[in-house]
């Protein structure tokens, strides 16, 4: 007799168990699905943005707003460019090798001319 | 022994019971055993269902990762009319605002007969709208996920680019030579659904996700190619000729920094846009150059050494009688050296230089610098152009092609020839796909300059060099082609165009240049097809384009000014 219903717990139990594990499958697969529809709908999110934000910065778009917000922007004009040359591996080794320089007085330094193609600065 | 009544009747009863449940069990057997095999295929094919996916089109980006062309996944709301007819209006009403479309219209094929219509397959529908729309929960109306192409930057570079068709395959430009590294694999899933059509995740039973396209990056750059388009819209605009092209390239390399044309299109409004508009005149119009093809007869009498830049020829004073006919110069020149030839421009010194020449010689450099063979581009619809045989010469050609005449040539062969001279007379061939990438950014495939061989020597190069820098001079056919700063070196081009077998009072002008001329980086080529309003030389129409094309194009790649406008400043 106890044989009998233990055996007969145990089927239950299976049977109960497969059902809850099966039930528990097609939940996770909900929830799968679900995330799949998420990330799928991010991702199309993604790619309209992507596209958005190229159109807005695009050369014509960009140049339309500042026209339309009136910020006269022109490009700089030669003589308001400051280039900075970055010397190379020869640079390093002419200096290394140079001799050290005669200090300068302040007031010289100040009026230093700078002729091209040095680096230079936007006049005072 | 008789049978009492009601046991006859039980008989009948239980006969008749077992009867029907012999014919229920051989229905059984012939439903689960006999006819199992098509029974449980068909029960399978209910359950069950092959999804396919098509996989995104790989995006089109310019040489700074900047996206050209895209693939975005949209959804496209359809409609089942013989569903929604009875409440056409109603629905009509609420769907218009967020379609994007008129009521009357949407009403209209909402009430129609037809089971399948697309109700947005041009409006980009944002998932708000989707919400909005699937809160409604309206009868008959549903959705569809479909890729669409999107062009961020609009008509930009569109004949490079080119378009894509209602398949999503690529017509024109690169969408269609790049077609095979652009399209997408499509995958499936196999998939069952529940009594609601609803997918049942847990029982699919394939998945093979599709693969997407991969990117194709193009040395072509959307910041220089804006200021070729914008030029080249203000020179359509001043002299209004039938069309445009504009190429900027690298001489060094052949890349393509910019390729533009006109008359243009918007691949977002294909329905707008004629033929004719859509072809890339850069490589598919031939023309015959002018003045600019006698950079090929001096740079190749030069590399002979047949010539030197001092040799003198007598320029006739703007007329030379040869087989018959005279050949006209613009202006009237005596004796000229080559350099002034070529600075000058004088068609009868250039027919001298060709005579001296020969016609097998200078037809071997036609075909050296490539005129009459494709370049091979990445673009479809290029055309070889024409350089007629040796054997169907007459006996003006060898006084008519050194100037131009009786060969024709894409915009783009010219620039290429050019930027053999500019590239120590070495001949590249045009770049204009740099790298095919995969989505996550890992380079499947790059592409390296390519060399075409030697046309003429790094020393006639330096020559050739020497007198095109000339050419925007004061005493040069195109001053105001010069650049502030820039030493430049190039070549004008005015060619009578040719109408029904006549030359006509109609004019191709031109100028190709480089610079800086002693270490060229940048070359651009300006053409207009018939410029009207009185100015029609190349050095006064195209010179001009080409001095605003490169100042921008020389300020935007940071190029620094051989010759400072500012001579002193004073450090603080």
């Amino acid at each position: 007799m106890t044989k009998s219903l233990f055996v007969c717990v145990c089927v239950a139990i299976s049977g109960l168990g497969y059902v809850w594990q099966k039930n528990a499958i097609y939940r996770l697969g909900d929830e799968i699905k679900k995330r799949e529809a998420l990330l799928s709908s991010a991702q199309k999110r993604n790619l309209m943005l992507a596209a958005q934000l190229a159109h807005l910065e695009s050369p014509a778009e960009l140049e339309t707003k500042c026209q339309g917000y009136n910020l006269s922007l022109v490009a700089p004009k030669e003589s308001q460019v400051v280039r900075l040359y970055e010397p190379g591996p020869e640079w390093d080794v002419q200096m290394a090798n140079a001799p050290l320089p005669a200090r300068i007085p302040a007031q010289q330094q100040v009026r230093l001319q700078v002729r091209n193609p040095q680096p230079r600065a936007i006049a005072q | 022994m008789t049978l009492a009544p009601q046991q006859g009747r039980a008989l009948i009863v239980v006969g008749a019971l077992a009867s029907v449940f012999t014919a229920l069990a051989f229905r059984l057997f012939d439903l689960h055993v006999l006819q199992h095999k098509e029974l449980s295929a068909l029960a399978q094919a209910n359950r069950e269902q092959v999804v396919h996916r098509q996989g995104r089109r790989g995006s089109i980006l310019d040489v700074n990762g900047n996206l050209l062309a895209d693939s975005l996944s949209v959804r496209i709301v359809t409609a089942d009319a013989t569903i929604t007819a009875p409440q056409a209006s109603a629905i009509a009403e609420k769907l218009a605002p967020l379609l994007g479309t008129d009521v009357d219209s949407l009403t209209r094929k909402l009430s129609g007969q037809s089971r399948y219509i697309r109700l947005n397959p041009r409006v980009k529908l944002d998932e708000d709208a989707v919400q909005k729309i699937r809160a409604m929960k309206l009868k008959g109306i549903y959705f569809e996920d479909q890729f669409v192409r999107s062009y961020p930057n609009g008509p930009l570079a569109s004949h490079v680019i080119g378009f894509v068709d209602a398949e999503h395959r690529g017509v024109q430009g690169i969408e269609a030579s790049m077609e095979d590294y652009l399209q997408g694999q499509a995958g499936y899933e196999v998939i069952e659904r529940d009594r609601k059509g609803r997918e049942i995740r847990a029982l699919r039973t394939e998945d093979l996700g599709p693969q997407d396209g991969l990117n194709v990056v193009l040395t072509v750059d959307q910041v220089i190619q804006h200021i070729a388009e914008q030029e080249l819209e203000r020179a359509m605009e001043q002299f209004k000729p039938q069309s445009g092209a504009i190429i900027v390239s690298r001489p060094k390399t052949g890349e393509i920094l910019a390729m533009s044309s006109r008359p243009t299109f918007d691949p977002t409004e294909m329905d707008a846009s004629s033929a004719d508009a859509r072809r890339n005149r850069c490589v598919s119009d031939v023309a015959e150059p002018g003045s600019t093809f006698k950079i090929v007869v001096c740079s190749g009498a030069l590399n002979e050494g047949i010539v030197t830049l001092g040799d003198q020829f007598d320029c006739e004073n703007g007329a030379f009688m040869y087989a018959g006919r005279v050949l006209h110069d613009a202006h009237p020149f005596g004796v000229l050296s080559v350099e002034e030839i070529l600075f000058h421009s004088s068609n009868i010194g250039a027919a001298k230089v060709g005579l001296r020449m020969g016609p097998a010689r200078l037809y071997e450099y036609v075909r050296r610098y490539g005129f009459g063979h494709k370049t091979d581009i990445a673009l479809p619809g290029e055309v070889s152009g024409i350089a007629h045989p040796l054997a169907r010469w007459n006996s003006l050609s060898i006084t008519r092609i050194p100037m131009g005449h009786e060969i024709a040539v894409t915009p783009l062969q010219m620039l290429m020839a050019l930027n053999t001279i500019a590239n120590k007379g070495v001949r590249m061939k045009p770049m204009i796909v740099k790298s095919i990438v995969s989505e996550d950014g890992v380079t499947v495939l790059q592409y390296q300059p390519r060399s075409v061989g030697p046309v003429i020597s790094a020393h006639t190069s330096e020559l050739m060099t020497t007198a095109l820098r000339k050419v925007v001079g004061p005493e040069g056919t195109a001053p105001k082609a010069a650049v502030q700063g820039f030493d430049v070196a190039g070549k004008t081009g005015t060619a009578q165009k040719v109408e029904n077998g006549q030359y006509v009072r109609k004019y191709y002008s031109s100028f190709i240049g480089y610079f800086p001329a002693s270490n060229p980086e940048i070359s651009i080529l300006v053409s207009l097809d018939d410029p009207v309003g009185g100015a029609y030389y190349g050095g006064s129409v195209a010179g001009p384009v080409f001095r605003a094309v490169a100042e921008k194009v020389a300020e935007y790649l940071g190029m620094v000014p051989q010759t400072p406008p500012t001579e002193v400043t004073k450090v603080s």
